[in-house]
């Protein structure tokens, strides 16, 4: 037993001389944190983390611009067509990290791997019939049907070393067996500005920059980034108040981010693209009735939602909103047309309500995942019951929520949901939720089915012209406002907590800001200051 | 074949019984558990023929015990199926977060021991003194707290205001250790960098004590009862009369007949901590089984979570058995006592 202390003894000592001296400063290396798994495989990337790192490991052929909206080439030199058809001419200069050059088959097959696996947004590209290589560099996507946002759906579609996918390729059916699936979640394969070092699904994935990057990346931009999954809040917040991690995830509630922000820390911001929404089930009763969503959303209370949300005096999670569709998108509401609260107007539309608030209790549901969203719910109740409708509240597990509303008959009467337009483009932000052929799914538990709505969005979808998709969006932002599938709570705006190590324009300056969430996390753009 | 051995053989063949059960109860209720597996993989977005061709694959449309049969011949073969949350082999994901938890365990396991044990035998021996009150404070506030708040506690006075300790995760950026056998203690001597070691080892103490503090009251408080019951004996009476020196009577006399309860306990709590963990983990960041356990039962991935219980409750079944040889070798009445039922 002595013997056993004394070696003990020892060994606590080795720990305290040898390690101690390691809390310092890592220079040139990011640290962050997101939610886990980091999806490495960019076929299947879909969350947040996933698309930090497609778009640091990968490269698209366009690129949201910086500060405005459009889209700049990328990978593609420049491209043409419209319609049907879309042809890209691959810049010359560009090698993938395994040093193959890239050309057109690469996209041919990133595009047949995507469609073929069906996972994460390959959604987007239901509409492309195909592609073809017209030649080493020149690429041309064939699209079964007119889809405007074809272009903006690029952003999502990394492209993959082909040859040395080819030389990993896993078990599976046919000659192409597992595509490569195996290799890709442990392994990158792009030509993007950080290769990956080491993949930890659970714990972290660590990049460095790749010397051989086909654009110039700044001599302050982070050597090694360090992308930890699953830290608890106050773990982020004991790790940044020390010095020893960088950028918090959104998911840290506002009050840690106010006591980060307090303590010294800098708080970035990115929005633009996604709403959160209180969905109304427009099929059962009362709220099949337009004149009792009508009162829902007059009731509702727009600013003290922002409140709740509120990290400091100046920066929230959430902006309020001017309608169905985000403030910075295509067909939005200028600013100043923000949802407002107006009890008269709600007594009113309750008054010309068929249904007597006696007759019912409102069913109002909140994700078990998401903690946050039992304060909205406990703000909709005390509004609601501010114009005499009684509701209780009930929580819900994601994956019950998901199965409950494919059902019209089972979907609650209000549920709550953050909707992304994971290209930045309105579409794909309101066709899944509100087109009548998208119904019951997580986005569109309203079960809607007007057939102004729908044609609005084929044209919306169809548009030739940004003039001609910017009408059909106002006209339909305004026709969902009528009739009030659902309260249009706030344009959401996700906060990071930053020690000041780090510099990162995309998320500080709006004039540097992309219309798209998670490309602000390109860490080539940004700067360490130490 | 002597008593042990047939006390051994006995308890592995209730113990292969025991894990069939499992398997079969597990495989059971993650099928009950709402929401489709399929679904949640894919992601909210992912089209009805991806969902439709995921369940095909997962075989989720054949009746349930046709699903078992092929699990039970995947099983043979050393295949777990794969994991939806991580797209890799349960078997993979296993075995690299199942020895961040051992790891975790064994350190906290040996701090039950090393410090548990002590106290309780202090206690005892100072019967009704300032020491006997002190350790009974300390092993009250150890075992009336769940293990994450001591993670939260700990983490806040030794991390955050006093920075002596690092806050997450099993080792440093600065030390890149190959993983050998998944013990980063054992990994960083492996590779002979001392330096990584004290750096490891540095990283464990506060999780590890975090998990173990209620084991550490348990231990000594069960400890010190049944030596205050084992000095009213007479035998420690006789002792005392033939002026055998107190430490020698706390020692050998008092103390080896009430380890036994003292050991089936931690014996007990050493394995529920490997379900308990997940707290801990979380909060320091501690890539480790627990955790993985609950991710994958969020999500409803049904591979992962039958694989994972089927560690959990082989550990378990494992640590009962080491326990139960343990007590047959220090007590030789249990062992003949045995052979002969």
């Amino acid at each position: 037993m002595r013997t056993l202390l004394k070696l003990l003894s020892a060994a606590s000592l080795v720990a305290a001389l040898g390690a101690i001296p390691q809390i310092v400063q890592a220079g040139g290396v990011l640290r962050l944190d997101e939610v886990a798994v980091g999806e490495l495989d960019p076929a299947k990337a879909s969350d947040y983390a996933d698309s930090i790192l497609m778009f640091n490991v990968y490269d698209t052929l366009v690129i949201p611009q910086q500060g405005a909206p459009g889209h700049d080439p990328h990978l593609a030199a420049s491209w043409e067509g419209e319609g049907t058809s879309f042809t890209f001419t691959l810049r010359d200069d560009v090698t993938f990290q395994s040093g193959n050059p890239l050309t057109a088959d690469d996209v041919v097959f990133s595009l047949d791997r995507m469609q073929t696996i069906g996972q994460g947004l390959s959604y987007l590209f239901v509409s492309v019939e195909g592609a073809e290589a017209v030649d080493a560099n020149t690429v041309r996507f064939t699209l079964s049907q007119p889809y405007a946002p074809f272009v903006s759906s690029l952003v999502r579609l990394p492209i993959v070393d082909k040859q040395l996918v080819m030389a990993n390729l896993g078990e599976g059916e046919g000659e192409m067996g597992d595509w490569g699936q195996a290799f890709l979640s442990g392994n990158g394969a792009g030509t993007g500005a950080y290769r990956v070092v080491s993949h930890n699904p659970q714990e972290e994935t660590v990049m460095e920059k790749n010397a051989g990057y086909f654009l110039p990346i700044a001599e302050s931009a982070p050597d090694t980034v360090r992308l930890r999954y699953g830290l608890e809040a106050a773990t982020v917040r004991t790790l940044i108040a020390q010095g020893e991690h960088d950028i918090s995830s959104q998911w840290v509630p506002p009050e840690v981010l106010g006591a980060l922000s307090g303590g010294g820390a800098q708080l970035l911001t990115e929005g633009g693209v996604t709403g959160f929404y209180m969905k109304l089930n427009t099929t059962k009763p009362p709220l099949d009735d337009v004149h009792c969503r009508l009162a829902l959303a007059k009731a509702f209370d727009y600013e003290g939602g922002v409140k709740i949300i509120a990290v400091t005096d100046e920066v929230s999670q959430g902006t309020l909103s001017t309608g169905a569709i985000p403030a910075a998108m295509l067909g939005a509401n200028p600013r100043e047309k923000a949802q407002t609260r107006d009890l008269d107007a709600a007594r009113q539309h309750l008054a010309d309500c068929k249904y007597s608030p006696e007759d019912f209790v409102l069913e109002v549901t909140w994700i078990g995942e998401v903690p946050l969203e039992e304060r909205f719910a406990l703000l909709m109740q005390a509004n609601f019951a501010e114009i005499g409708i009684t509701s209780e509240i009930r929580k819900i597990p994601w994956a019950l929520f998901a199965e409950q509303v494919s059902n019209a008959e089972t979907t609650p009467n209000v549920s709550q949901v953050y909707v992304t337009a994971v290209t930045g483009d309105t579409d794909t932000l309101l066709y899944g939720m509100y087109h009548s052929s998208a119904a019951g799914t997580w986005q569109s538990p309203e079960h809607l089915n007007d057939a102004e709505v729908d044609r609005l969005l084929d044209a919306g979808r169809t548009g030739a012209t940004p003039e001609a998709r910017q009408e059909a969006y106002s006209a339909l932002n305004d026709r969902l406002i009528a009739i009030s599938p659902t309260i249009y709570a706030h344009d959401s705006q996700s906060v990071f907590a930053a020690s000041n190590r780090v510099r990162v324009p995309a998320l500080s300056d709006p004039a540097m800001a992309f219309g798209l969430d998670g490309f602000g996390f390109t860490f080539r753009l940004m700067e360490m200051t130490e | 074949m002597t008593p042990t051995i047939l006390v051994f053989a006995r308890r592995v063949g209730t113990s292969c019984i025991v894990l069939l059960g499992v398997s079969m109860l597990i495989f059971a209720v993650a099928r009950v558990i709402p929401g489709d597996p399929a679904r949640i993989a894919l992601g909210p977005s992912a089209t009805h023929e991806a969902v439709d061709k995921l369940r095909a694959e997962l075989r989720l449309d054949e009746p349930i015990t046709v699903q078992y049969g092929h699990f039970l011949s995947d099983l043979a073969q050393g295949d777990l199926g794969i994991s939806l949350y991580t797209n890799r082999p349960v078997v993979v994901d296993i075995a690299q977060f199942l020895p961040a938890t051992l790891e975790l365990i064994f350190v906290a396991g040996a701090m039950m021991i090393l410090i548990g044990l002590p106290l309780g035998i202090a206690s005892a021996r100072y019967r009704g003194s300032w020491v006997d009150n002190s350790i009974r404070l300390v092993a009250l506030l150890g075992v009336s707290a769940p293990s994450f708040v001591w993670a939260v506690i700990l983490m806040l006075l030794f991390a955050y205001f006093l920075p002596l300790f690092p806050i997450a995760g099993r080792i440093s950026d600065t030390y890149a250790i190959e993983q050998v056998t998944g013990f980063l203690t054992i990994d960083t001597l492996i590779a002979g960098n001392l330096g990584a070691f004290g750096n490891a080892a540095w990283h464990i103490i506060l999780p590890a004590f975090a998990l173990a503090l209620s084991g550490i009251g348990q231990t000594a408080r069960l400890t010190r009862a049944n030596m205050v019951e084992t000095y009213d004996k007479p035998f420690i009476e006789m002792a005392r009369s033939y002026g055998v020196p107190d430490r020698r009577i706390a020692g050998r006399y008092a103390f080896k007949p009430s380890l036994i309860p003292s050991l089936t306990i931690i014996g007990l709590d050493f394995a529920a901590m490997l379900g308990n963990a997940f707290l801990v983990e979380a909060v320091f960041a501690w890539p480790g089984l627990s955790r993985y356990g609950v991710s994958v039962i969020l999500r409803k991935d049904l591979d992962a979570i039958v694989g994972t219980v089927l560690i959990i409750s082989a550990t378990f079944l494992i640590m009962n058995l080491i326990v139960d040889v343990l007590v047959t070798f220090i007590n030789p009445r249990i062992r003949y006592s045995r052979g002969r039922t």
